[in-house]
């Protein structure tokens, strides 16, 4: 029981928002919108399956692709400012959600690559996102999206030096994390 | 289909002609790669998904517009990072919400705290953050994180006030 608790206790997490959210939803207006909320998430995960696909399939041929030596030398925990600025240039580059992204950046987490490159590629991927850019362009106008982006530009690279700098070490631990 | 899934598939399909010129064994390896997250992660994407429609369906859309008004400082970017941690979907759901913020009178700095907060910080995503990347990557990616919409925020009021 308890090793089944520790392998899963993601999804128990999730099952516990999930009741605390539809309770809220029940409170409001009862089970129609408890059923509405399951009906919608369901209707996005069915429209977002191509997407799923690709991301699943991309994740996993760059892992058979690239040899592990690899991802070690280019974007490895001693590629420096290098595998930093390769980490963000490929996360301001790739489109889709979350479940595009993160299954990507467990594959290059499996795949040897260090902390402060992989804090980078998901920072950048939030900030830079060149396939957002014009939905926020069309949508918050000009201005604030030059604004947004002239700030937040140096970001992904800082944060990543900053992260590899204070936490680099935990690389191992958090890669074991993963396998477990 | 949208431009995403098009240029995700492009990509895929190169990876899977560099894979086929290495050997048929590199893309068998690839699929069986793909299909094991698949299987280890398949429930849950299904109860991300499930709670990404319930936050729908809730609509804090009302409480956003209640929480930041005009001129409200550096309570209003502190307010605007909570926010942009609550809300939810993607940029064609959020964006439409900050828009009419903005119209209503928010301030820049807010705005620019929003979005950052909404791109870096987002609760909802940190459901498919738990599983690929596990807790310890997580926590310390997302308390660092907290910085950044502070600091867009406030440089964007120091800037253009």
């Amino acid at each position: 029981m308890r090793s089944f608790l520790k392998k899963n206790w993601i999804s128990f997490l999730l099952l516990i928002v999930i009741l605390i959210l539809a309770y809220i939803a029940y409170s409001r207006e009862g089970w129609r919108l408890v059923y509405e909320g399951i009906i919608i998430g369901i209707t996005i995960l069915v429209r977002e399956i191509p997407l799923l696909t690709a991301a699943f399939l991309t994740a996993g041929l760059i892992q058979a692709l690239v040899k592990k030596e690899f991802i070690t030398r280019w974007l490895g925990q001693d590629s420096g400012l290098k595998g930093i600025l390769l980490a963000c240039l490929g996360g301001g580059l790739i489109p889709g959600g979350p479940y595009v992204y993160y299954p990507i950046a467990g594959a290059l987490l499996s795949s040897g690559a260090g902390l402060g490159v992989l804090v980078a590629f998901v920072t950048a991927k939030n900030l830079w996102s060149v396939s957002r850019l014009p939905y926020e362009f069309a949508l918050l106008g000009s201005t604030i999206t030059i604004r947004r982006y002239l700030i937040t530009f140096l970001i992904p690279p800082l944060v990543g030096v900053l992260v590899e700098w204070l936490f680099g070490g935990y690389i191992h631990k958090i890669r074991e994390n993963v396998k477990e | 289909m949208n431009t995403s899934t098009i240029v995700l598939w492009i990509i895929t399909l190169t990876l899977f002609l560099f894979s086929w010129k290495k050997g048929a064994d590199t893309v068998k390896k690839g699929a069986q790669l793909a299909w094991s997250t698949t299987k280890k992660n398949g429930l849950l994407i299904i109860l991300a998904f499930i709670i990404a429609g319930l936050v729908t369906v809730l609509s804090p859309e009302d409480l956003v517009t209640a929480w930041i008004g005009p001129n409200s400082g550096w309570r209003g970017i502190i307010s605007a990072e909570f926010l942009g941690a609550l809300l939810p979907g993607g940029p064609y759901v959020v964006f439409p919400i900050i828009a009419i913020l903005v119209q209503a009178g928010a301030g820049l700095g807010p705005a620019i705290a929003l979005i950052t907060s909404w791109s870096t910080q987002s609760l909802l995503t940190i459901s498919f953050e738990l599983p690929f990347m596990g807790w310890r990557f997580t926590a310390i990616r997302w308390m660092i994180g907290l910085l950044i919409p502070l600091f867009a925020g406030f440089t964007a009021i120091l800037l253009w006030g």
